[in-house]
């Protein structure tokens, strides 16, 4: 996990669980961009949705740090929080977003040379609206990878499953991105 | 070489996730199971993709939301106990941790990832000047200059050039010779050679690095080899290390080391070769390849049969699905001559193109490509010829660390 947030100190944990606000929003400010980052991903895209998922998130991690008692790591407890809302989000809402319009890509030797600094930005989009099409089970390890820097030992913690689970669901992942996103496979498309 | 697919550890092996063992039987497997490199490719694609995941940033109005409803009558009890002078301290240390944050995990990120440098936005390779002038786009170079993707790489009649290949080999640039950067990170490493010659010496696990020529696409799965273009854009390849693979859309060649393998525009790769073969076979072996007359070819073909060694089943192996009716049994039989089909793999189904067949042929040959006699275990022939070929120490520098 990275390091900044191994500075959270047990005396940090220990201030919240008295319910100090400093500390929370000391807390609240490591982890918000990557919890945000995962609750958008994980609703399609919706920002509005993500900043209700994430609030709650929080919330929840205020109100029961009481009950950390220290068994496991932070961020794995906290993490473990992050997935169990996503799951719960996606149980509500049983529906993903079709890929956006704007994000369907233009024919790559269309591109003029200044438009290529934007297709990074096109492809990223399109990164995010496959990764919002993706089953749960194979969405959350690839955002615990990638937007976390988990090793498979700790999304496998998260998850509460084996590594060799952890494998096979993002090597699923990964071609199912992969397929989905097949036209981009082209420098071109890469604006490179 | 020869074991079992290794498709469910593709993710884990990029990732830097399997054991040092698992590692190097997985880089063995994939130089020579088709079936393994194209879903090697297809999850490397989706890597490549999902590391185009940004992390994004929480709206400020995040907390101003959630600060009231912290506001419970639990917590502002709890607020009582807290220690006197903290809070000054963590919002202080709030503002800190937020600047080494972003600090740290970009540090982490570069030191985990080993991304390219990057020069006005954009990565590069870094370019050593060996002889004369060589130019980047159209400026000329003098101890050392960054080559940046899109970038091309020039040498006249005079100069020479090495790149430095991100953090996975070496390439040096003979004299004439353009080469353009096409694509570089943790994924893929692409250059494109338009004509002249190259000279790469790579250790990275197979498939990282590509060279784009205009008659096929080189893929390293080895060590060291030599790659030539001319005015026409025909090519030609030899591998002196290791094994590399000669692409374009669905013809592809293996060529191993003491071996060479040309190219054609249109046609693409041609039929691999040792470079011991006579200079008849190789001749004819040009006319089965290029010739655009089908009875030149055929014709071709019988004289090179006359001629074939024992290890110059490599050719033969490859002919047999570039060749048809007739043609294809009469390399099938000069192929039972030279080195009889192992177990399973009958002539109906050879000439049939059954691929499960072909690799099991395939594989059965390889001990012979590798100069080793059949006698010897397969074991200890491995272990000779990754010895022979530096394949021990490139596979124990692509271990994850």
């Amino acid at each position: 996990m990275v390091m900044a947030e191994q500075l959270i100190s047990g005396q940090v944990i220990e201030a919240c669980r008295q319910g100090d606000r400093a500390a929370f929003q000391l807390l609240f400010e490591t982890y918000k961009d990557k919890v945000f980052s995962i609750a958008v991903y994980s609703s399609g895209g919706d920002r509005a949705v993500a900043d209700d998922v994430t609030q709650q998130i929080f919330l929840k991690l205020f109100t029961a740090i009481r009950q950390f008692r220290g068994d496991s790591e932070f961020t794995t407890w906290l993490y473990r929080l992050v997935v169990n809302a996503c799951l719960d989000e996606h149980r509500r809402r049983r529906r993903w977003l079709p890929l956006p319009e704007t994000m369907a890509m233009k024919n790559p030797s269309e591109r003029k040379p200044q438009e290529k600094q934007y297709a990074r930005r096109e492809v990223s989009e399109a990164v995010q609206a496959a990764i919002g099409e993706l089953k749960p089970k194979f969405r959350l390890p690839i955002l615990l990878k990638y937007i976390e820097g988990l090793s498979y030992e700790e999304i496998a913690t998260v998850m509460n499953c084996s590594k060799g689970t952890v494998a096979s669901r993002l090597n699923r992942g990964h071609s199912q991105l992969a397929k989905r996103l097949a036209h981009l496979n082209n420098p071109a498309a890469w604006g490179e | 070489m020869f074991s079992r697919h290794v498709t469910k550890d593709i993710s884990a092996y990029c990732h830097g996730e399997l054991s040092s063992e698992a590692s190097k039987q997985f880089a063995e497997h994939i130089i020579s199971c088709v079936k393994c490199r194209s879903r090697f490719e297809e999850i490397k694609l989706g890597i490549k993709l999902a590391e185009r995941l940004p992390q994004l940033s929480a709206p400020d109005h995040l907390w101003s939301g959630l600060e009231p409803l912290l506001a419970n009558p639990q917590i502002t009890q709890s607020e009582r106990v807290t220690i006197r002078g903290w809070s000054w301290q963590l919002k202080a240390a709030a503002v800190v941790l937020l600047l080494v944050s972003s600090l740290v995990a970009l540090s982490v990120y570069k030191k985990r990832f080993n991304p390219p440098s990057f020069k006005s936005g954009e990565p590069y390779w870094q370019v050593t000047r060996l002889d004369g002038t060589p130019m980047i786009g159209k400026e000329a170079i003098s101890n050392n200059g960054q080559l940046a993707v899109g970038e091309w790489l020039e040498t006249d009649g005079k100069s020479k050039a090495q790149i430095a290949v991100s953090s996975i080999g070496n390439v040096d640039i003979d004299e004439n010779t353009r080469v353009r950067l096409l694509e570089t990170h943790d994924t893929e490493h692409r250059l494109e050679l338009a004509r002249g010659k190259m000279s790469a010496r790579i250790w990275a696990p197979p498939r990282l690095f590509f060279v784009d020529t205009p008659s096929a696409v080189a893929a390293d799965l080895g060590c060291a080899y030599t790659l030539e273009v001319d005015d026409h854009g025909a090519s030609k390849l030899q591998v002196t290390s290791g094994w590399v693979a000669l692409e374009l859309k669905d013809r592809e060649s293996m060529v191993p080391a003491g071996a060479s393998c040309e190219t054609r525009p249109v046609v693409g790769p041609g039929t691999p070769y040792f470079n011991d073969s006579s200079t008849e076979f190789r001749a004819e072996l040009s006319k089965v390849d290029f010739d655009p007359d089908a009875a030149a070819r055929s014709a071709a073909l019988k004289v090179m049969l006359d001629d074939a060694r024992p290890k110059d089943t490599l050719t033969l192996w490859h002919l047999l699905t570039r060749v048809d009716g007739n043609d294809r049994a009469r390399v099938f039989e000069k192929m039972a001559t030279l080195s009889p089909p192992p177990a399973g793999v009958t002539r109906e189904g050879v000439l049939q193109l059954n691929q499960t067949m072909l690799e099991a042929w395939r594989d059965d040959l390889k001990l012979t490509w590798m100069g080793v006699g059949k006698g010897v275990p397969k074991p200890i022939a491995e272990a000779y010829w990754r010895a022979k070929n530096g394949l021990s120490r490139r596979l124990k520098e692509m271990a994850p660390k």
